[in-house]
């Protein structure tokens, strides 16, 4: 019903006048449709009636492409940042003084605007400037914004929004407070200290005892040493597989790794030190001789092994590596 | 003592009559005989015959003067006087007389007149060895040549255009006596020389110039008043660069320890020639390194060293530059070397070279007491087709430690020469230093030699070894006493 | 046999001082080892100074020598960042210089004529000497066996890690910062061990030195105040902890405040917060221990304790109200990114754009540590064992100290001295443990074996109570001969791959002066590249004493070194958006940065271009970071999008973008290129592309001057034109009529217009 007579009015010669009024009631629908849902959910025949010429009010969309077939995180990512801001600032203007529309408009439903606007890539966020009243600009095209570094904050999209809607009301964005989180971390926090204040005299030893804090710093060590911030910061692939279908554990080059990887190597330096302790530590204290010479023999035979491995594996990663032991040349 | 060796060392040498004080540098020096401002040459002579000859095929003017001198007047003369403008005064160099007879006669005593600074006309006093009957006649050989007297016209051309000089002279060679009869010849580089001044010829002689291939002669002319001038003016084409070194500093150290002896030359240099009309174009360089075409831009400079240098470096502010080649053997020892960038019309490139030599090839044990003898080449700069010229040259011999009654000797005009103390590795009294300075100097005197004579005696010679083990002596011994001391606060352990 | 010779020597007094000239030598040779091995770039180049910052160091220090020390102090130099210029007295650590320029001094006062940059180039090895003596030192606190101490030496003295930061020629402030954090760790274990204020002193003493020196101060600021609070929270509190920390913290302050570009920092900023919490937390436990030393009621020992946490927290809360409130300045980018480590990313990319600031892989740990790498755990694991307060501080550094290297490859420079010490530790343990001649023959006599290898023995008591699982049983020593010749040669085979492997890596790696590129002839000959000094040496020589150079930043140190000109931007990123202003001149068309270089008085511009030579590292490679960072400042002007293809690829051939192909950089990059090759045959040797054969068109500068490989392109900003037509127009007609006219007329320079 509404979009029948949207479309018949938009299809009107684009008179000032004639235009005018009927364009005042498009935003005033929109806006109240925005207020119980924004931002509006568009499809194509939606999508050209709201962002068709001439309209005194802004519009901005978010095409986007949610379903995971598409497989755009992107867009999955961002999705709650758009809502949260196109509610917020619904919220925040009820009276629409800043005559801007939020819209969202899933491939699933505008493929052919998607194709009449030959978009390779989602999300796109476009921002249609008034063509006619106060705030119009010369330019009809909508400007565009393109998510190139990565998904982008509510709060970095209002102020880009903002700086084309000038001398307008910008909303801020009402982030909400999220309860359940603080409700989980106050009863874990209460949680912990209680359990604490009763398992004190138990804990108390396990705390004191150096073994538990000598196998922690070890293996926070291993693990900075073999490059799990790497890991952490650049969010490598945890395994891939190479060309024929098999994996391949050691990414090729200098500077780059995978998760696996790291944990190999980290196991590696493991063994390797665990293995100069014994010989450093026990092996010393074994009392007959027979069991101390086999022991020598294995640690030592294990520090060679793996020492070469890990040359070996180093090799791999750096070309011109010269070195090497046997068995692994 | 050390007065004394400087008043020796100056009145060593005749040509430098006294000892200008250092500093001021800025306007060019030259030694002067200071005259009664209304001084006028005495016609005592009469140049019967004389031949000029201007020859343009380096990078400076040089013009020699043969000439019949005949004294006319009634007592034996030996003052022979030759008049310059003021610009040229500042800017000629390397004036010498000579015998052309028997050449082996040496240098005559040549010097700057100095009577009135107002006027334009400055004379040099030749005075010959031995004065001159009258009627008799003498043939002396006069040469000089001028400093940035050549200038590129157009003054702007592009990368590979060619570029033309243009220089003017006098047609008549400057003459304070009266000329009986005089021609003046032209060398040119090539034979194309676009624009010439042309003398028509005074009743019935032909007019001035002919040309024979690259040479031009004016005149004969028959007789002309005492400084008579004929300008001329020409425009010959000159495909090279003009280089310009406006300030060189050449350092010898003589190490008797060392056994060696160690130059070091730091050049101002910059290419007077024409200016790139646009800017500099790679692509262009680039594509003419192939074929090698005649440039106005310095690529290469050849230094022949003398036989058996060592180790030469090239440098420049920011560090050493790759592009040099050194080749030595027996015979030879050439230094080749390229500026970090080819240096056009207008471009400047300073750099430092050096290199060392043993000391046995330079120095000399004199028989007699401690005296040593040190003959090192005066100026062993770049040997260029085009030749190069020198506004300031300072030489500076740094002697040992400890040497003294330092005497010199060159037959290289100088300005200013003295002696001074130079502090460098562990020295406690400071090395003495011979500081010579000459002005436009052409690469002429390239090879000249300079002779410096000195003592040095034994205590001198053990001076350094001894100061550096008594000095260390003395830091052991105040190290044994330090470490022997206990400031420590609480008393002493039982 | 030859024992019978060599008894005097080992006994007694007279073996003391055998053994003192022995590890005496060793030290010398370890430290002549050290500084030779750093001389290779000096060989095979010469002496120079190597990449950027090092170049503003040696400037400065050549500012110190000629106009003293108190013109350097307060020296604003009004040749860089212009217009803004910058105060760099005030904004540097001048400790490098400062050394330096007192050891030129000294030497001149001794005659000796050297030339400061040799003493520049040199600094670096010759501190690494002393940071050997210094591991030497810290690693005698940890240890009873003399031989740790010495290995630690030796292998500070040649490890990849700390080399890559202080070869020849790389005069930066690490290279005397490392030598000072290694002395000041073990001026502050002894002052811990001691409980002395002398020894406190001097540790606050090279701290404030430190300070002066380095920015990384901030890794002592705070590593200390942590290995006192876990010592407190391990109930080690000691009259010797009182005293040694708060003596290091008061004058260690004070000295630290006397540098004008820390001021009152120490006081103000978050970084240093936590010495002042701990120093706080120190009184009241003193507090409380006197206290409780005089009342021995146990309730009120309670109450007590209860008292301090309460005020301790208070504390605490009142330290983060005061950085909300803004009175403490909060965490800096660069530290802060050391904890959120994806907040520089997002934020500040002009740190993120620096290589030294990326996280490390784990081949660059084993790169520049080698073995070390994997006996570093073990050595931790073995202070363990007994773990008095510099076992733990060993614990406590090892810990953060791999954390940090594992977020920015930079500062792998601290993890190395610690990594160098612990792995000495366990290996001069097994040493000793396997070189001991005499065998036990029953288990009965392993108390004197223990004896005769020091380590074991007093490990061996502490493992009596709750020791380490591997400490159950009594020592008793090896019993074959074979199985310790196999250990200790197998030992040995390592530590000569070890040094084979530092040899390798500092020659191949870290040892070439980024100025000066080494190539290889066909005939193997080496044939040296010298684009950058050619570039330089021209502009000092040939253009005018005040010639605005604007480049990318990188640059802006070594044209402020060896160019001697002024320059918009360098490698001292104070002030983004004068960089991201460099940054949109270059990267929009030349119609919008003409104006901008007018404004700033821009005479030459000057471009890296590697594509002739196929040199990765040129402009083009880094315009990307140019446009981010000017999209930082004018978002909607600069769009790093319109810089890639519809496809996403970043491409500089036919395919590239409207906006690239029109950019400044682009066209400065590729001016005149094609002109060099034959058509159709114009490539890109560092893409590897194809370029167009239709060259770009420059209307607003002119090609000033080229270096031979081209890898530097210099371009004079041109002059209004002086019939009043625009750029464009001009140049259309310049090329229109055939003739050659000079453009050397020029209108006088017109003002500046803001």
């Amino acid at each position: 019903m509404h979009f029948l007579k949207g479309l018949l009015l938009s299809l009107l010669p684009a008179a000032a006048f004639a235009a005018k009024k009927p364009a005042v009631d498009k935003f005033q629908q929109f806006h109240a449709k925005a207020l119980s849902s924004a931002p509006l959910k568009l499809d194509d025949a939606v999508y050209t009636q709201l962002t068709s010429a001439p309209r005194d009010y802004s519009v901005a969309v978010l095409l986007t492409a949610l379903e995971s077939r598409f497989g755009c995180v992107l867009c999955r990512e961002f999705q709650p940042e758009w809502d949260l801001l196109s509610r917020s600032w619904t919220k925040g203007d009820k009276q629409g003084d800043s005559r801007l529309v939020f819209g969202t408009l899933d491939f699933t439903d505008g493929k052919n605007t998607f194709q009449s606007l030959g978009l390779q890539t989602a999300p796109v966020l476009l921002l249609f400037q008034p063509t006619i009243g106060p705030h119009a600009v010369t330019e009809t095209g909508p400007i565009r914004y393109d998510f190139t570094n990565g998904p982008q904050s509510a709060e970095q999209v209002r102020s880009w929004i903002g700086r084309y809607l000038t001398d307008r009301p910008h909303p801020q964005v009402q982030r909400p407070i999220n309860w359940t989180y603080g409700i989980a971390v106050t009863t874990t926090i209460l949680g912990t200290i209680s359990f604490l204040s009763v398992a004190w005299p138990y804990a108390l030893p396990i705390i004191q005892n150096r073994n538990v804090w000598a196998a922690i710093s070890l293996i926070s060590i291993l693990l900075f040493t073999s490059g799990h911030m790497f890991n952490h910061i650049r969010k490598v692939p945890y395994v891939a597989g190479d060309g024929r279908g098999g994996v391949s554990y050691f990414a090729g080059g200098f500077s780059n790794q995978y998760g696996l990887e790291t944990q190999i190597v980290a196991a590696m330096y493991g063994l390797l030190s665990f293995a100069t302790i014994s010989l450093a530590l026990k092996v010393p204290r074994i009392k007959d001789p027979k069991t101390q010479q086999v022991a020598v023999l294995i640690w030592g035979g294990v520090i060679f092994v793996m020492y070469s491995f890990l040359l070996s594996v180093f090799r791999i990663k750096n070309g011109g590596y010269p070195f090497w032991l046997p068995p692994f040349s | 003592m050390r007065p004394l060796a400087i008043a020796s060392a100056v009145l060593s040498f005749a040509a430098t009559a006294l000892c200008v004080e250092q500093g001021n540098l800025t306007k060019p020096l030259t030694s002067r005989v200071i005259l009664p401002s209304t001084f006028k040459p005495p016609q005592n002579f009469k140049n019967a015959n004389l031949v000029h000859i201007v020859s343009l095929e380096k990078s400076h003017p040089k013009e020699s003067i043969n000439v019949v001198i005949e004294n006319i007047a009634t007592t034996p003369q030996d003052e022979y006087f030759i008049p310059f403008t003021a610009r040229q005064m500042e800017t000629i160099g390397g004036l010498e007389v000579k015998d052309r007879k028997d050449p082996e006669a040496g240098l005559f005593e040549v010097e700057a007149v100095d009577f009135d600074i107002e006027s334009d006309t400055q004379f040099y006093r030749v005075r010959l060895p031995k004065p001159l009957a009258p009627k008799a006649q003498q043939t002396l050989g006069i040469s000089y040549s001028y400093l940035s007297a050549l200038h590129p016209l157009p003054a702007t051309i592009a990368q590979q255009d060619k570029q033309y000089l243009v220089y003017t002279f006098s047609a008549y060679a400057p003459s304070a006596y009266v000329t009986s009869k005089q021609k003046t010849e032209v060398k040119f580089p090539s034979t194309v020389v676009p624009e010439y001044t042309i003398i028509p010829g005074a009743k019935g002689e032909l007019e001035s110039p002919q040309k024979q291939g690259s040479k031009f002669t004016y005149g004969s002319f028959g007789e002309v008043p005492a400084g008579a001038v004929e300008p001329v003016k020409v425009r010959y084409e000159f495909t090279k660069p003009l280089i310009h070194v406006s300030r060189l500093e050449r350092d010898i150290e003589v190490s008797h320890w060392g056994g060696n002896v160690a130059f070091e030359d730091r050049y101002t240099m910059t290419n007077r020639a024409a200016n790139l009309s646009k800017q500099f174009s790679r692509v262009e360089f680039a594509s003419q390194q192939y074929y090698n075409p005649p440039s106005t831009a310095v690529k290469e400079l050849k230094f022949p060293l003398k036989v058996g240098s060592l180790d030469p470096y090239f440098t420049d502010v920011i560090g050493n530059v790759s592009t040099s080649r050194f080749r030595s053997n027996k015979r030879e020892a050439n230094l080749e070397i390229k500026p970090r960038y080819p240096v056009f019309g207008g471009w400047n490139y300073p750099f430092r070279v050096g290199y060392s030599a043993d000391l046995k090839k330079y120095l000399r044990k004199l028989s007699s007491g401690t005296g040593y003898v040190l003959n090192v080449p005066f100026l062993e700069g770049p040997k260029q087709p085009e030749g190069i010229e020198y506004e300031f040259i300072e030489l500076r011999v740094i002697l040992p430690e400890g040497a003294e009654n330092v005497k010199y000797s060159t037959n290289v005009p100088l300005v200013t020469a003295g002696i001074s103390l130079h502090q460098t590795f562990m020295d406690t009294q400071g090395r003495t230093t011979l500081t010579l300075t000459a002005i436009n100097i052409v690469d002429e005197y390239r090879d000249r030699e300079l002779i410096v004579t000195y003592d040095y005696p034994f205590f001198a010679i053990l001076r350094k070894p001894l100061v550096i083990f008594v000095t260390f002596l003395g830091l052991f011994a105040a190290a044994w006493g330090i470490g022997s001391l206990d400031v420590s606060i609480r008393g002493k352990r039982s | 046999m030859s024992d019978t010779i060599v008894e005097p020597f080992l006994k007694g007094s007279t073996g003391r001082n055998t053994r003192g000239i022995l590890r005496l030598s060793i030290l010398v040779l370890i430290a002549a080892a050290a500084i030779a091995s750093r001389l290779f770039s000096v060989i095979r180049f010469e002496s120079i100074i190597h990449e950027f910052d090092p170049w503003f160091n040696f400037r400065a220090t050549k500012y110190l020598v000629q106009n003293g020390f108190y013109d350097f102090w307060d020296w604003f130099d009004d040749r860089t960042w212009h217009p803004l210029g910058r105060v760099t007295g005030g904004t540097l650590y001048p400790g490098l210089m400062v050394t330096s320029g007192i050891i030129y001094h000294a030497l001149r006062a001794l005659t000796i004529p050297v030339d400061i940059r040799n003493i520049c180039v040199l600094l670096a090895p010759g501190f690494s000497g002393l940071t050997a003596y210094a591991t030497y030192l810290f690693t005698n606190e940890m240890s009873t066996s003399p031989s740790a101490g010495l290995l630690a030496a030796a292998f500070m003295g040649i490890a990849p890690g700390y080399i890559s930061r202080s070869v020849a020629g790389s005069y930066d402030n690490e290279a005397i910062a490392i030598f000072l954090l290694v002395f000041t760790f073990f001026l502050w274990i002894k002052a811990l061990k001691v409980g002395s204020v002398m020894w406190g002193a001097l540790c606050a003493l090279f701290y404030g030195y430190m300070v002066s020196a380095w920015g990384g101060y901030v890794f002592i600021t705070n590593l200390i105040p942590l290995h006192v609070f876990v010592l407190v929270c391990m109930g080690r509190f000691s009259p010797r902890l009182y005293v040694s920390y708060c003596t290091w913290y008061a004058l260690g302050t004070l000295a630290s405040m006397q540098i004008p570009f820390v001021g009152f920092l120490p006081i103000r900023s978050s970084e240093h917060m936590s010495a002042l919490g701990v120093f706080g937390l120190l009184q009241l436990v003193g507090f409380v221990e006197f206290v409780r030393s005089g009342v021995p009621s146990k309730q009120f020992a309670t109450l007590l304790r209860g008292f301090v946490l309460a005020v301790f927290a208070i504390a605490f809360g009142g330290l983060v109200l005061l950085t909300v409130s803004g009175v403490i300045a909060p965490w800096t980018g660069r530290f802060y990114s050391l904890w959120d480590t994806g907040y520089a990313k997002i934020h500040i990319p002009i740190i993120a754009s620096v290589s030294e600031h990326q996280p490390t892989a784990w081949p660059a740990f084993f790169f520049d540590l080698n073995l070390l790498i994997w006996l570093f755990p073990a050595g931790v694991y073995l202070c363990f064992l007994k773990l008095a307060d510099e076992q733990v501080f060993v614990v406590v550094y090892a810990i953060l100290a791999s954390y940090f290297s594992g977020v920015m490859v930079r500062l792998m420079l601290t993890l190395t001295p610690i990594v160098c010490v612990a792995a000495a530790l366990v290996l001069s343990h097994l040493l000793d443990t396997y070189l001991s001649i005499k065998s036990p023959s029953a288990p009965t006599d392993a108390d004197i074996d223990a004896a005769s290898n020091a380590a074991p023995a007093p490990s061996k008591k502490a493992a009596k109570q709750d020791g380490l699982r591997a400490m159950r049983e009594p020592l008793v020593g090896i019993y074959t001969t074979f199985s310790k010749t196999s250990v200790v040669s197998a030992l040995t085979a390592y530590l000569l791959i070890f040094v084979l492997h530092c040899t390798w890596v500092t020659s191949n790696a870290y040892s070439s002066p980024s100025v000066v590129l080494a190539s290889r002839m066909p005939d193997g000959s080496q044939h040296i590249i010298d684009d950058y000094r050619e570039a330089y040496q021209w502009l000092r020589q040939n253009t005018k004493e005040d010639a605005k150079i604007m480049s990318w930043w990188d640059y802006g140190y070594q044209i402020g070194g060896m160019a001697d000109r002024p320059t918009l931007v360098d490698n001292n990123t104070w002030n983004n958006t004068h960089i991201a202003t460099v940054g949109k001149a270059m990267s929009s068309s030349e119609e919008v940065s003409y104006p901008i270089m007018r404004q700033h008085e821009v005479d030459y511009v000057l471009v890296v271009f590697g594509g002739l030579l196929g040199y990765s590292g040129d402009d083009i490679n880094k315009f990307l970071w140019m446009v981010r960072i000017a999209e930082g400042i004018w978002p909607d002007e600069v769009k790093e999008r319109d810089f890639f293809t519809e496809r996403g690829e970043y491409r500089v051939d036919e395919g590239a973008t409207e906006t690239m192909k029109k950019s400044l950089m682009y066209k400065m990059s590729y001016y005149n290129y094609n002109a060099l090759f034959p058509p159709g045959q114009c490539q890109d040797r560092v893409r590897g592309v194809k370029m167009p054969d239709q060259g770009p068109v420059l209307n607003t500068v002119e090609e000033a001057f080229t270096s031979e490989n081209w890898i530097i392109r210099i371009y004079k900003v041109k002059d209004l034109d002086n019939v009043g037509r625009d750029h464009a127009a001009a140049a259309s007609f310049e090329r229109g009529n055939k003739k050659k006219k000079t453009t050397k007329r020029r209108g006088p320079k017109v003002l500046r217009v803001e």
